[in-house]
C-alpha cells in the first residue's frame, strides 16, 4: 500500500444501464460519491430508483457501466460481496427476516460478516442500534408481529448492523408525521461521521432538503439533472416532472378551502356506518378502545393521528379483518359485528389496505378483476374502463405481473382494485405512502373526484394537510381513542391537532 | 436473545451455570442408556434402537427444514448410500463397524457436496422435488447395475454385532448427533442459516454468503442420516434398493419433525417418541396405523401447525399470562 497515491472515491458507477427485455429501467447512469457526502435520488415512481439501489447493492446484475467501491471493481461481485465490503442497503417494501426476533434480525450482518466478534460487543452494538431506531422495547418480538413503519425502522438498523460504508436508503421515510421525520433526520445526521457515505431515495421533500447536499434526479431510467439541493428543488423541470403542485419549492401556495360538506347531511341522514363503542385488539393487546364513530353517506371521513395510534387497526375492524372484542358496527342500519370479512365486502365496503397487498402472481388486469367477479361482462368492462381512465399507466401495463411495478404504480393498482368492486364505502389506508409528491397530487385529484360522484370514504393518512382538504369531517385518534373529532374546518385550528403531530402532545 | 435485556455479566454466568447443569444431566442419561441393554427386555432393546434411529433421521431433517428452509425429501438417498457403503466395507474391506459408520458418513457428506451445485439452484419446492429425483435415480442405479446385487440386494457375510451392541453404537450415534445438532441450532451458524430460510436474499443483502452456509447444513444433515443407514444395515444384515432407498424414510423423517414441531429444537425427540410409540401401540393393525399417522398429521397441521412442542409452549405461555394477570389484580 502505497501512503502517496490519491485515496480513490468511496464509490465510482460509471455509465450504470439496466434492460429488462425491451424495458429501459436504468440507463447511462453515473454517481461519484466520497465519504463523507449524502446524496439524495428523487423522481416520480417508476423512474428506476430502486433498480439503482438493486444495481449498487449487487441484488441486480447490471446489462452496461462498472461500479468500483474504494478503488475495486465490485461490478461482479453478488451482494453477500458487497454486503462484506461494507454496502448496507434497505428494501422500499420490507423484507425482514420474519420468524426471528428484531435482535436477531440484526445479529445476521454482524455474524455474517464478523463471525469472530465477542458476543459482548456485539450484543452492546445491537442494543445502541436498536435505541437509536427506536426499536429497542421490541428486541424480543419476532419481526413478522411488527406493523409496516416499525418493519421499515427495522430495514435501517439492519443495514446499520453492517457498519455500512456505503448506506444506500430507500424510501424509509414513507408515512412517517413530521415528529418522527424529524427523528429521522437526526439519525441520518448522527450517521455523517465523515466515514460513510449514505444515498438517500426519498419522497419526503422535508428529509431531503435537509439531509442530502446533492440531488440527482431520474427520469425514465436516465438522469434528468443533478446538482446541489436547493437549485435542484428550484428548477422548473423538476417542479414539472415531480414535485406538483403541492411543493412549489419553499412556500406552499394557499388552497382552496375545503368544499363544505353538503350541508347538514351528517344529522338529516341516516349514517351509512357506526361504530358503537368498539374496542379490539391483537392478542393481549388491545389497541382500540371504546371507540365511537359515523359515517354519513357520501361523506369523506378523514382518520388521522401519530404512528401506531390505531388506525389501520380500525381499518380492519371495519372490513372485518379483525374482530372486535367489544361494541357493535352497523352499515346501512344493520348489524355487520359478526359477519365474515367476504360478506362485508359484499355488502358494499372495500378496504384498500396499508402496504397495498397487490396480488403477485396475477396481471395488473387480473388484480383488478379480482374484485368484481359476481357482475357481468359488460359492468365489468364499464368498470375497468373508468379505473383505466382514472389512471392511464394502468391501461398500460395491464398485461404486466402485479407486483413488477413501481411502488407508485402498484399504489394505484391497489386503489383501482379497490373501486373495481363499486363500494358504497371505500376505506383508504396510508395510500399516499411511497409516492412522488405528483402521484400524490393525481390520488388526491381521484379521491376528489370520487368525493363528487358521492362515493362515501374512509380516508386513513399521515399527510394531514391533505387529508383535511379532502375530509369533511375528522377524527383524530391516539393511543386508540379519539382524542378529537368535528369538521374538518375546526379540526385543522385545533391546538390538540400540532400538539400531537408535532411532537409536543402534553 | 433474552441476553439483550439483561446485563451481559450476568447473563453469561446464568447461562454457564445452566449449560454446566445440562452438561451433567445429558452425560448421566447418556450413561443409563450405554448400560441400559444390561437391563431393559429385549423388546426394548429393539424399540430402543428404533427410536434413536428415528430420531437421528429427524434431527438431520429438522436442522434442512426447520432451520434452513431447505425442505428435503432425499432422506432416503443418503440413507441407502450409507447403507451401501457400510455393507461393502464390512464385507469387502472386513473393516469394523465403527469405521464403516465413518466411511457412510464421509461418502454421504460428499455426495451432498457433489449434488449441492445443482439442488441449490433450485429453490422452495423445486429443491424438494429435486431431492426426491436424487433418491429416485440411486434407487435406479443400484438396482440396475451389477455390482451392487441389483434388486435382491447384498447381504452380510461376517458375524455382526448382537442387538445390545448395535444399541450402544446407536446410543453413541445419537450423542453424536445431538452435540452437533445442538451447536448448529443455538450458534451464531443457526442465525444465519434461519436468516436464509426466512429471506435469502435479504440475508445476502447483510452479508451472508448463502451457497456456503446452505451446504454446511446439507452435509452435516447429510452425513448423519448416512450413517444411521449404515447401522440400520448393520442391524437387518441384508439390504435390498427398494428398503435402503424408499420414500418411507423421507416420509417418516418429515411426519416425526412435523408431529414434534418444525424448527423447534425438541421437535425430532418428542415427535419421534410419539411416532414409535403409536407406531407400537398398533404394531398388529398395520392399516389402522398409516390412517391414524395420517389423522395426526392433518389434526397438527390444522391446529397445532408448530407440533407438540409448539403446543406446549402455547399453553405454557399462555398459563404464565393467566398467571401474571391474577397477580396483577392482586396487587
Amino acid at each position: 500500500m502505497s501512503s502517496y497515491a490519491p485515496s480513490p472515491l468511496l464509490l465510482e458507477a460509471a455509465g450504470l444501464g439496466k434492460r429488462y427485455g425491451g424495458v429501459v429501467a436504468n440507463d447511462g447512469i453515473d454517481i461519484h460519491l466520497d465519504k463523507g457526502h449524502v446524496l439524495g435520488v428523487i423522481g416520480p415512481n417508476g423512474a428506476g430508483k430502486s433498480t439503482l439501489i438493486g444495481l449498487l447493492g449487487g441484488a441486480i446484475r447490471p446489462s452496461a457501466g462498472t461500479i468500483r467501491f474504494q478503488g475495486e471493481d465490485i461490478t461482479g461481485l453478488p451482494a453477500s460481496e458487497r454486503a462484506r465490503r461494507g454496502i448496507g442497503r434497505t428494501y422500499q417494501i420490507p423484507r425482514p427476516f420474519l420468524d426471528m426476533t428484531v435482535a436477531d434480525n440484526l445479529a445476521v450482518g454482524q455474524f455474517a460478516v464478523a463471525p469472530l466478534d465477542s458476543a459482548a460487543a456485539a450484543e452492546r452494538e445491537r442494543r445502541q442500534i436498536l435505541e437509536r431506531c427506536d426499536l429497542a422495547d421490541v428486541a424480543d418480538v419476532k419481526a413478522k408481529d411488527l406493523p409496516l413503519l416499525r418493519r421499515k425502522r427495522l430495514e435501517v438498523a439492519r443495514a446499520l448492523a453492517l457498519k455500512p460504508k456505503l448506506l444506500l436508503l430507500d424510501e424509509v421515510g414513507a408515512g412517517l408525521i413530521d415528529s418522527e421525520v424529524s427523528d429521522l433526520i437526526a439519525l441520518i445526521r448522527s450517521l455523517q461521521d465523515g466515514q460513510r457515505a449514505i444515498i438517500i431515495i426519498e419522497h419526503m421533500i422535508r428529509i431531503v432538503k435537509e439531509c442530502c447536499e446533492d440531488l440527482l434526479v431520474i427520469n425514465f431510467g436516465k438522469v434528468l439533472t443533478r446538482g446541489r439541493t436547493a437549485e435542484v428543488l428550484a428548477s422548473d423541470e423538476v417542479s414539472a416532472v415531480y414535485l406538483g403542485t403541492s411543493h412549489g419549492g419553499a412556500a406552499k401556495p394557499p388552497r382552496a378551502a375545503a368544499p363544505e360538506p353538503a350541508a347538514a347531511a351528517s344529522s338529516a341522514t341516516k349514517p351509512l356506518l357506526v361504530l358503537d363503542a368498539v374496542s379490539a385488539g391483537y392478542g393481549q393487546a388491545r389497541v382500540i378502545n371504546d371507540l365511537s364513530l359515523s359515517a354519513a353517506p357520501g361523506q369523506v371521513v378523514g382518520v388521522l393521528g401519530p404512528n401506531g395510534a390505531g388506525k389501520t387497526t380500525l381499518a380492519h375492524v371495519i372490513s372485518r379483518a379483525l374482530p372486535v372484542t367489544a361494541g357493535r358496527i352497523r352499515f346501512d342500519g344493520e348489524d355487520i359485528t359478526d359477519l365474515p370479512a367476504y360478506a362485508v365486502a359484499a355488502r358494499g365496503i372495500a378496504h384498500c389496505m396499508e402496504g397495498r397487498h397487490i396480488f403477485a402472481s396475477l396481471s395488473v388486469e387480473e388484480n383488478l378483476l379480482v374484485a368484481a367477479r359476481q357482475v357481468d361482462a359488460a359492468e365489468r368492462r364499464l368498470r375497468l374502463g373508468r379505473v383505466f381512465a382514472l389512471f392511464p399507466v394502468l391501461a398500460e401495463r395491464r398485461k404486466a405481473g402485479g407486483t413488477s411495478m413501481s411502488g407508485g404504480q402498484q399504489q394505484a393498482l391497489a386503489i383501482g382494485r379497490a373501486l373495481m368492486a363499486k363500494p358504497r364505502l371505500a376505506i383508504f389506508d396510508e395510500i399516499s405512502l411511497g409516492l412522488a409528491p405528483v402521484m400524490m397530487d393525481r390520488l388526491y385529484e381521484a379521491l376528489a373526484a370520487l368525493k363528487r360522484e358521492g362515493l362515501t370514504m374512509l380516508v386513513v393518512e399521515q399527510d394531514v394537510e391533505r387529508a383535511l382538504d379532502l375530509a369533511d369531517a375528522a377524527y383524530i385518534i391516539n393511543k386508540g381513542r379519539i382524542t378529537l373529532s368535528g369538521p374538518a374546518a375546526v379540526v385543522r385550528h385545533d391546538e390538540r391537532l400540532r400538539h400531537l403531530y408535532f411532537g409536543t402532545e402534553e | 436473545m433474552k441476553m439483550l435485556s439483561t446485563p451481559s455479566n450476568a447473563a453469561t454466568t446464568l447461562i454457564d451455570k445452566r449449560s454446566v447443569v445440562g452438561t451433567i444431566i445429558v452425560a448421566a442419561a447418556f450413561a443409563l442408556v450405554i448400560a441400559a441393554p444390561a437391563f431393559l427386555s429385549t423388546y426394548l432393546v429393539e424399540i430402543g434402537f428404533k427410536l434413536m434411529l428415528y430420531i437421528v433421521l429427524a434431527e438431520a431433517w429438522n436442522l434442512l427444514a426447520g432451520y434452513g428452509g431447505l425442505v428435503s425429501l432425499g432422506t432416503s438417498s443418503f440413507f441407502g448410500l450409507g447403507a451401501y457403503v457400510s455393507v461393502g466395507l464390512l464385507n469387502y474391506l472386513g473393516a469394523g463397524l465403527p469405521l464403516a459408520l465413518c466411511a457412510s458418513a464421509l461418502a454421504g457428506m460428499t455426495l451432498a457436496l457433489v449434488m449441492s451445485r445443482g439442488l441449490f439452484r433450485l429453490r422452495g419446492l423445486h429443491f424438494t422435488v429435486g431431492t426426491l429425483a436424487l433418491a429416485e435415480a440411486l434407487r435406479l442405479f443400484v438396482v440396475n447395475v451389477p455390482w451392487f446385487g441389483g434388486a435382491t440386494g447384498l447381504f452380510v457375510t461376517l458375524d455382526l454385532p448382537d442387538t445390545p451392541e448395535l444399541f450402544r453404537v446407536a446410543a453413541l450415534l445419537l450423542a453424536l448427533t445431538t452435540a452437533i445438532i445442538s451447536v448448529a441450532t443455538t450458534s451464531r451458524f443457526s442465525v444465519l442459516l434461519r436468516a436464509i430460510r426466512d429471506d435469502e436474499d435479504a440475508a445476502s443483502q447483510v452479508g451472508v454468503r448463502a451457497f456456503r452456509t446452505k451446504l454446511a447444513a446439507f452435509m452435516v444433515a447429510s452425513g448423519l442420516v448416512a450413517a444411521a443407514g449404515g447401522l440400520q444395515a448393520a442391524k437387518l444384515g441384508a439390504i435390498e434398493p427398494y428398503g435402503s432407498f424408499g420414500l418411507q424414510w423421507s416420509v417418516d423423517a418429515l411426519a416425526i419433525v412435523i408431529i414434534g414441531g418444525l424448527g423447534m429444537r425438541r421437535g425430532a425427540v418428542v415427535g419421534g417418541l410419539f411416532f414409535v410409540a403409536i407406531g407400537e401401540l398398533l404394531a398388529d393393525y398395520p392399516e389402522l396405523h398409516v390412517a391414524l399417522t395420517g389423522v395426526i398429521l392433518i389434526l397438527l397441521i390444522r391446529f397445532a401447525p408448530q407440533g407438540l412442542c409448539g403446543l406446549a409452549e402455547a399453553l405454557l405461555a399462555r398459563r404464565a399470562a393467566e398467571r401474571r394477570l391474577l397477580t396483577e389484580g392482586k396487587s
